[in-house]
């Protein structure tokens, strides 16, 4: 009986740990990439492509941007940390760099994150974790220079923040508007 | 009991995997989508509070059958013994942070002003801009290309220019990045290395200038100098030259402060390859002189000076072969090493005897997180 539980709950661990890192996909030149295509009915490519901006320049500030206005398209260069260890423990422990495109047409958009490459982390003698001088790992061919368990951990975080990434940028393209936070008030003339 | 263990085990797992899996659904295009509340807020660059630190545990033989490597740390012969337990705690909201670094045991003891004590960094840190820092507390040395934490160093045992040169540096510093490849530091320090408080002044200039002239490459050019504690220059550089092969430098140069003569210099070398993704082979061939003068005088009592090393005048050479043996957060490293000096005044042989040189194996286990 015991035995049945601890496998259930083993293969069911597993699965959640694959999870997401099986949002990426390998393009045609075998790199992984994060690719959606959006559709947003009602809104023209001009309105698409300004709240899209306004998401990168507010959301992603230290992403380098590089716009092709006559193409409706924008591209940048950003990194994301990523963090290792568990609870109170968890700390970063390295950081991803990686290429984001977007790209607006009438009432659609498509966006895609890839070419992602990894450097770890270390402590200097400050107590700071820094980057490792000189080690970039490009996640296609981490494999060779990361443990299994080590390189799941980067995909599942890369998958988190692209999935984040196009959640995030869908909310800016639907502009819903921003509720007013309702100040109580107590009035303290009549009791 | 059984099948209710089970009925909740399975609910649990189910909701997990749930939960797991609608991470994974196709993202929404838009037509069924549930419209969020409100736009997002921007990103906040407060920081939850944070810990790191490491443990060290090694066992050294030397041949000579007692301890005769005067360098710091990792001491006792033929003993399996304790390095320290390190915990650094790290905090930032805002452009403010601050890091605590506390640490227990033997290699601690020695590593700062008072053993009991057990602090390795206690500094606040503000960004003034996003190009101009201000740091004001205890901090690492900025000196050199050792460390004290046993998780930062490639090799176990330290050098000469490690042992002899400052640990830490107490004072208020300033740094501004002029761009991805120059930055520079300047500071004011206390007038004693390696002390909490400063004997009676605050005079020690400290500065580094930081140059990344290709990629991969970062050379640091140090100096500190103050009236009591002497004039130190230092080149610290590393060069990762290929994905496997590192190439580090550290030069010093070091003339003695008030009331002495002398000093010390020297120049290590720190080649490393890594041969697999668990295991790096590194050398550290190091030369290191004890200049004519008071400041490395041997005392009428005790093996030593101020300079643990050879006697004025006289040179040492030290070649250490390691191997760090990566295991997830653990880190092995077995080590041998060779020290020899110009003249026979303070290594012992079995019979205690004076010689010229002495060597050692060590091997020790390094748990970081």
């Amino acid at each position: 009986m015991k035995t049945t539980i601890i496998a259930i709950i083993f293969i069911l661990t597993a699965e959640v740990t694959m999870a997401q890192q099986e949002l990426l996909s390998f393009d045609e030149h075998n790199k992984y990439i994060y690719y959606q295509i959006v559709e947003l009915p009602g809104l023209n490519a001009d309105t698409l492509e300004t709240r899209g901006l306004n998401f990168l320049k507010t959301q992603f500030p230290r992403v380098k941007l590089k716009q092709e206005t006559s193409l409706k398209s924008v591209k940048g260069e950003g990194k994301f940390l990523t963090y290792g260890g568990i609870s109170v423990l968890k700390h970063e422990n390295g950081e991803m760099s990686y290429l984001v495109s977007v790209e607006f047409k009438d009432q659609k958009y498509r966006f895609w994150l890839t070419d992602f490459v990894f450097t770890p982390y270390e402590r200097d003698r400050y107590g700071n974790f820094v980057p490792k001088a000189g080690i970039e790992i490009p996640l296609e061919s981490a494999s060779s220079r990361l443990e299994k368990k080590e390189l799941d951990s980067y995909l599942n975080e890369t998958g988190t923040f692209c999935k984040q990434f196009g959640e995030k940028l869908k909310i800016y393209e639907l502009n819903l508007p921003k509720q007013e936070e309702s100040t109580k008030k107590v009035v303290t003339d009549k009791w | 009991m059984k099948k209710v263990i089970l009925l909740l085990c399975l609910f649990a797992a189910t909701v997990i995997t749930f939960k797991a899996n609608a991470a994974n659904m196709p993202a929404d295009t838009g037509k069924a989508a549930a419209a969020p509340a409100a736009p997002a807020p921007p990103p906040s660059t407060d920081v939850p509070l944070t810990f790191s630190g490491s443990v060290d545990t090694y066992y050294k033989y030397d041949f000579s059958g007692h301890a005769n490597i005067p360098t710091s740390f990792g001491n006792e012969n033929n003993s399996v013994s304790i390095g320290m337990f390190d915990l650094g705690a790290k905090k930032t909201v805002g452009n403010a942070s601050f890091v605590g670094e506390l640490s227990f045991g033997p290699r601690s003891d020695q590593s700062i002003p008072t053993a009991g004590y057990h602090i390795q960094n206690l500094y606040v840190s503000l960004n003034l801009s996003s190009k101009f820092n201000l740091t004001m507390g205890y901090m690492s040395t900025f000196i050199g290309y050792e460390v004290i934490s046993p998780a930062s160093n490639f090799n176990y045992s330290t050098s000469y220019l490690f042992t002899n040169g400052p640990f830490q540096n107490a004072g208020l510093k300033g740094t501004y990045t002029f761009s991805d490849k120059v930055s520079l530091m300047a500071g004011i320090f206390n007038d004693k290395w390696n002390v909490y408080t400063s004997s009676a002044y605050v005079n020690t200039f400290g500065a580094q200038l930081t140059i990344t002239p290709v990629k991969n490459w970062t050379a640091y050019l140090n100096v500190a100098s103050g009236y009591t504690s002497g004039t130190e220059f230092d080149l610290t550089t590393t060069y990762q030259i290929t994905d496997a092969f590192k190439l580090g430098l550290n030069a010093a140069d070091f003339t003695a402060g008030a009331h002495y003569t002398g000093g010390f210099s020297g120049v290590a070398l720190y080649p490393q390859l890594a041969v697999s993704k668990a295991v790096t082979l590194g050398i550290r061939a190091e030369y290191f002189m004890d200049k004519s003068g008071t400041y490395g005088a041997y005392p009428t009592t005790g093996p030593f000076g101020n300079v643990f090393g050879p006697g004025p005048g006289e040179s040492v050479t030290g070649l250490t072969f390691t191997a760090n043996i990566k295991a997830g957060p653990l880190t092995l490293i077995p080590e041998i090493r060779f020290d020899s000096s110009s003249k026979s005044d303070y290594f012992t042989d079995n019979n205690m005897a004076a010689t010229s040189s002495a060597t050692q194996f060590l091997f020790a286990a390094v748990y970081a997180f």
